[in-house]
């Protein structure tokens, strides 16, 4: 098994164009499938037995926060392979996650609230799943800090890779945590918030919503990888040709 | 400042060569005892220097009996609500007292070079990680458990509860003062980094919060507190094994 | 029509849900493009800065 692949994937200029190349094959499967997920999600899909039309909130919350933990894992994996084996581009990677996360953790608690008013009468509730959302922003803004306070883009990305990589470890104590708190002071809920038993008409648009948007944060991460991945490169030959194109 | 970087470099001397053949046991036992040896020199080197600038040791506590007043002068005076609230309002004071005393574990050392000492001197910088830490420990976290009681106290606590509550936040903080350390490793040399290094820190505290808190509040209950101070220790166990480690390649960043 | 735009009721929490999610996400498309137009304005000017010095 050649592990040439894996080498080439180190090198910022292959780097680089691949991401070009790549973009398109995610940016348009994803617009598709979301527009799909919409199309079943708004229109086709019946309203739900208990929730009505408001379960439809469901068609951007879930996929926002999916989102949110699958872009940290992907942050914090990058950021490891970048510490342990010195690969530049793993810090690039890691860099250009951490906004997309951030933002989507931010609509994952805002749908997560305008879902929970109607629901439960509340806008906000301290149960485990939205308090460990919470702290998974301030996770994302403490990396985004770090990095903004760091001038030297190396320390930076050493020093944001760490932190990622302890965030990482610590999350599951966390939830884990913040769920035996929640069991001790659970207060009597309106509504079990549970994702409803789902009908085919109501999964498949879900399901496609889901796959969208992961392919819609490659996209996005392509595009923002090649940004860093070119200002980390101080005056490498192979610029002056990739900046005529 | 000279008298700061002398004891530095005796604690770092490394020791006289061992003999060579058959030495490459030896040599590891070697190893380990210099790095003890360091550290231990850290460690006494840390708490003597402290103890000549004792205000700045009262600062932490000051701030904590501080924090406890605000409560019972926003909320209300009466003690038994102020019971109900104790274990939140304790923590999270302990927290931010901790919190505040994480600027200097640091901030002194990276100054005045003492730091780059130690990451250049071929002694392991996690045990000497370790050593610092202990010492912060020793001389923020600890006095703030023993302080505890006298908020607890103020807040309506009953006796009984009080040597539950030292005891906690006593391994409660120690785990604080592990997570801290790599937070302020981090953020080393950063202009203004309090509010960065609490945004960092405070997150990966959070689980010492919940299970210090419930351990009050037992306490206070007067039901055994053994599940919460277990966790609290387990919590205490693994940030020794790691954060010193973890501390060590984040100074050894900041520091390049 | 206008039974799609009531949603059964909930219209006030559905449909500023899909509008914060869809400005998130083409705000981020935004900010990708032009973080990436920055990238190359930014290696434009060093490598011209690096041809004046040579």
């Amino acid at each position: 098994m050649t592990w040439t692949w894996f080498h080439r994937l180190g090198s910022p200029p292959y780097v680089y164009a691949l991401a070009a190349r790549l973009t398109p094959w995610f940016a348009w499967p994803a617009a598709l499938l979301i527009a799909g997920g919409l199309a079943g999600g708004l229109v086709l899909a019946p309203p739900d037995y208990q929730q009505g039309d408001g379960f439809r909130i469901v068609y951007v919350h879930a996929p926002s926060a999916w989102m949110s933990l699958m872009v940290y894992m992907t942050m914090a994996i990058a950021a490891a392979v970048a510490l342990i084996w010195r690969i530049k581009v793993g810090h690039a990677v890691a860099a250009a996650c951490a906004p997309i996360g951030a933002s989507f953790t931010f609509v994952a608690l805002v749908t997560g609230a305008l879902y929970g008013a109607p629901m439960w009468g509340t806008y906000w509730e301290w149960d485990p799943r939205l308090t460990s959302e919470l702290i998974l922003l301030f996770l994302y803004l403490g990396y985004m800090g770090l990095r903004a306070g760091l001038e030297d883009t190396q320390r930076a990305d050493r020093a944001s890779a760490l932190l990622a990589v302890a965030g990482s470890v610590n999350v599951p104590i966390i939830h884990y945590s913040v769920t035996w708190w929640n069991s001790l002071h659970q207060a009597p809920t309106v509504m079990q918030f549970g994702k409803p038993k789902m009908a085919l008409a109501m999964l498949v648009p879900l399901l496609m919503m889901l796959a969208g948007f992961t392919l819609y944060f490659v996209a996005v991460l392509l595009v923002r990888l090649r940004g860093e991945v070119l200002s980390r490169e101080r005056a490498a030959s192979w610029i002056p040709e990739v900046l005529k194109t | 400042m000279s008298a700061r970087v002398t004891s530095a470099a005796r604690a770092l001397a490394p020791e006289p060569a061992v003999g060579q053949g058959g030495a490459a046991a030896a040599s590891l036992g070697a190893d380990a005892a210099a790095a003890l040896r360091a550290a231990r020199l850290a460690l006494l080197r840390d708490l003597t220097l402290a103890f000549r600038q004792r205000s700045q040791l009262i600062q932490p506590l000051a701030f904590f009996a501080m924090v406890t007043l605000l409560f019972p002068l926003a909320i209300s005076p009466e003690l038994s609500r102020l019971r109900a609230i104790a274990p939140g309002v304790l923590w999270v004071a302990a927290l931010l007292a901790s919190l505040l005393a994480l600027e200097f574990l640091f901030r002194d050392d990276a100054h005045d070079g003492t730091l780059e000492q130690y990451a250049l001197s071929g002694q392991s910088l996690t045990w000497l990680m370790f050593a610092k830490t202990a010492a912060h420990w020793l001389l923020t976290g600890l006095p703030l458990a023993l302080m505890a009681p006298l908020a607890g106290l103020s807040l309506g606590v009953p006796v009984a509860a009080l040597p539950g509550i030292v005891v906690s936040v006593a391994v409660g903080s120690v785990t604080l003062s592990l997570i801290g350390s790599i937070g302020a490793a981090l953020t080393l040399g950063i202009k203004r980094s309090g509010t960065l290094l609490s945004l960092l820190t405070l997150p990966l505290s959070l689980p010492v919060l919940i299970f210090g808190a419930r351990a009050t509040e037992l306490a206070i209950n007067g039901a055994p507190l053994a599940a919460p101070l277990e966790l609290l220790a387990a919590l205490a166990v693994l940030g020794i094994t790691l954060a010193p480690l973890a501390a060590a390649a984040a100074v050894r960043i900041s520091l390049e | 029509m206008s039974r799609f735009l009531d949603m059964g009721g909930y219209a006030a929490y559905v449909w500023p849900s899909y509008a914060v999610t869809f400005t998130v996400v083409f705000l981020n498309i935004f900010w990708a493009r032009r973080a990436l137009a920055r990238s190359r304005a930014e290696a434009r000017r060093r490598l011209a800065m690096r041809a004046e010095q040579a």
